[in-house]
C-alpha cells in the first residue's frame, strides 16, 4: 500500500491522528490496530488523540473511538465534556506501567478525569488512575494510590501516595491528616519521619524548588 | 435464629482459637446450642484448648468426604452438653476442604444449633476462603501491635471483597500498663485505623495460658480479667449493651510492695 490511510503525529499539545476520509471504516480500523499492535505500550493508557480528517462521518468517528478505547486510549474532542468517572480500585494486573523517571507526556496531562473512591482504602488495596483521585475515607497503611493528577484524602492518609505519577510536577497531595509512609510527586520521593507526629489539621504536599514540601492548609 | 460466625485474624498467634473456645463455652454457659468447627486442617488445636483431644473419633475431612454423618463426628464437651466440637484432621492439609463443602455443612448445622463458630486458619489463602464461605458474621481478632493491626486491616478488606459486610472486632492481649505508658498502641488508634465495630477488649492474662494447658477455657473464671472480658463479649453477641471494662493495672498491695522493692518484677 503506497498511501498511508492513518498517520499518528506527535505535536506540542499531544498526539494527532490523521485519517484519510476516503478509506472505509474497516480499512481504518485495521490500520489503527496494526499501528498500535506494532508498538504495544508505546502510548500510555489514557492517551487521547486529536482526530484530524476532512469530513469524517459520525459512524466512522465513533468506530475510531471504539477501537482506541479497546486499547485503553481515547479521542480528544474539542470542548469535550468530562464526565465524573466513579471507579472502583483497579486490580493490580490492569494497572499501567509507570514510566521510569517520570517521563513527561505533555499531551496527557490535560486529560483529567477524577476517580472517586467512596470508602476507606485498606492495606493491600491499590487505586490507580490517570487523573486525580478523591478518597472519601482513610488511606490505611499498606494501601497505595497512584494518580496521574492530584490526590485528595478526606480522612487520614497513612498509606503510600504517588501524585503526578506520569510526570506532572504540579500535582499536589492533600489530606485531613497527612501521615503517609511515603509521598511521591512526579519523580520525587519523600518518606515519613521515623517518629510520626500526629497533627490535627489538613496539610498539602507539593513540589517547591525541586523538593517536596508540606504545608498546613485551610479546608 | 441461628448465626454462623467465623473468627479470623490474618496474623497467627493473636488468639483466634482461644477466642473461639472461650466464646463457645461462654455461649454454652448461657444455655445456647453451640457447635465449634476447627478449619485449621493440619494444625488443629481447638480440641486441645477444650480438653477434648482424647475423644476425637472422626473429623471434618471424614464428614466432607461423606464417610460419616456430621452427628458422628461431633465431640460433646465434658461439662456442657449443648456444646459440640467438629475437629479437623491433623494429617491432611487445607486443600482437603473447599468453600462449597463448608457452606453445605454450615447450612446443615444451622438448622440445629443457635451458634456455629468457625475457627479460621491464619493467612489469606485457601484455608481462609474456605473458613469464611458459610459465615454470616466475621469476628476479626487483633492485638495492639502494628503487624497484627496491619493484617487485620488486610483481612477486613478481603472480607469486604467476599461480600461479608457484618464484621466485628476483638482486641486481644492488651497490656494496660504498656498502653498507659505509650509503649503499646491504644484502643483509639486501632479503632481509628480499622473503623469497624469493636465488641471486645481482652487484657493479656497468664490465666489464659494456664487454662489452655488444662483444657478449660478461662471464660467461667471470675478471678480472671480475660475471663470477664470474654463473658462481656458473649453478652454483646447476645445483644446486650455492656460497657467496656476498666482494666485493673496493678493491685494496691502490689504497688506498695513495689514501692518498697519487695516485688520481683
Amino acid at each position: 500500500m503506497s498511501r498511508e490511510l492513518v498517520t499518528i503525529k506527535g505535536g506540542r499539545d499531544g498526539f494527532r491522528l490523521l485519517v484519510d476520509s476516503s478509506a472505509s471504516i474497516e480499512e481504518i480500523e485495521a490500520e489503527i490496530k496494526k499501528k498500535l499492535d506494532a508498538n504495544p505500550g508505546f502510548f500510555p493508557e489514557g492517551t487521547k488523540f486529536e482526530l484530524e480528517a476532512a469530513d469524517l462521518n459520525r459512524s466512522v468517528k465513533k468506530g475510531i473511538g471504539q477501537i482506541l478505547s479497546q486499547h485503553g486510549l481515547g479521542v480528544a474532542l474539542p470542548a469535550k465534556k468530562e464526565p465524573a468517572a466513579v471507579s472502583v480500585p483497579a486490580p493490580a494486573a490492569e494497572a499501567p506501567p509507570i514510566p521510569n523517571g517520570g517521563i513527561q507526556h505533555d499531551g496527557n496531562v490535560t486529560a483529567h478525569e477524577m476517580t472517586v473512591v467512596e470508602h476507606t482504602i485498606r492495606g493491600g488495596e491499590e487505586v490507580t488512575s490517570h487523573g486525580s483521585v478523591l478518597v472519601m475515607g482513610n488511606v490505611n497503611p499498606g494501601a497505595q494510590i497512584i494518580a496521574g493528577g492530584s490526590i485528595d484524602v478526606r480522612g487520614t492518609c497513612r498509606g503510600m501516595v504517588h501524585a503526578g505519577a506520569w510526570g506532572d510536577t504540579s500535582a499536589v497531595i492533600i489530606a485531613d491528616r497527612l501521615m503517609p509512609t511515603q509521598i511521591r510527586i512526579a519523580n520525587m520521593i519523600a518518606r515519613s519521619p521515623d517518629v510520626m507526629e500526629k497533627n490535627n489539621f489538613a496539610e498539602q504536599a507539593f513540589i517547591r524548588d525541586g523538593q517536596i514540601v508540606i504545608e498546613p492548609i485551610e479546608r | 435464629m441461628s448465626e454462623v460466625i467465623v473468627i479470623t485474624s490474618g496474623k497467627g498467634g493473636v488468639g483466634k482459637s482461644t477466642t473461639t473456645a472461650n466464646l463457645g463455652v461462654g455461649l454454652a454457659m448461657r444455655g445456647k446450642k453451640v457447635v465449634l468447627i476447627d478449619t485449621d486442617t493440619g494444625l488443629r488445636n481447638l480440641d486441645l484448648l477444650l480438653g477434648l483431644e482424647n475423644r476425637i473419633m472422626y473429623d471434618l475431612i471424614d464428614v466432607v468426604e461423606g464417610r460419616v454423618e456430621i452427628k458422628k463426628a461431633l465431640v460433646r464437651h465434658k461439662k456442657y452438653e449443648n456444646l459440640q466440637l467438629l475437629p479437623t484432621s491433623q494429617v491432611k492439609d487445607k486443600s482437603a476442604v473447599n468453600p462449597a463443602d463448608l457452606m453445605v455443612l454450615c447450612d446443615e448445622l444451622r438448622k440445629e444449633y443457635d451458634f456455629v463458630l468457625i475457627d479460621c486458619p491464619a493467612g489469606i489463602e485457601q484455608g481462609f476462603q474456605t473458613a469464611i464461605a458459610g459465615a454470616d458474621t466475621a469476628i476479626v481478632v487483633t492485638m495492639p501491635e502494628v503487624s497484627a493491626v496491619r493484617d487485620a486491616d488486610k483481612i477486613i478488606g478481603e472480607l469486604g471483597r467476599s461480600e461479608k459486610d457484618n464484621i466485628k472486632l476483638i482486641i486481644n492481649r492488651i497490656r494496660p500498663a504498656m498502653v498507659d505508658s505509650g509503649e503499646m498502641m491504644d484502643m483509639d488508634d486501632i479503632n481509628d485505623i480499622l473503623a469497624i465495630k469493636c465488641i471486645g477488649q481482652v487484657p493479656d492474662d497468664i490465666k489464659v495460658v494456664t487454662s489452655a494447658n488444662r483444657g478449660e477455657p478461662v471464660v467461667g473464671d471470675s478471678d480472671s480479667q480475660a475471663g470477664k472480658a470474654y463473658e462481656n463479649i458473649v453478652g454483646r453477641l447476645l445483644g446486650e449493651d455492656i460497657p467496656f471494662m476498666e482494666f485493673e493495672k496493678e493491685g494496691f498491695f502490689k504497688k506498695l510492695m513495689k514501692a518498697f522493692k519487695f516485688s520481683k518484677d
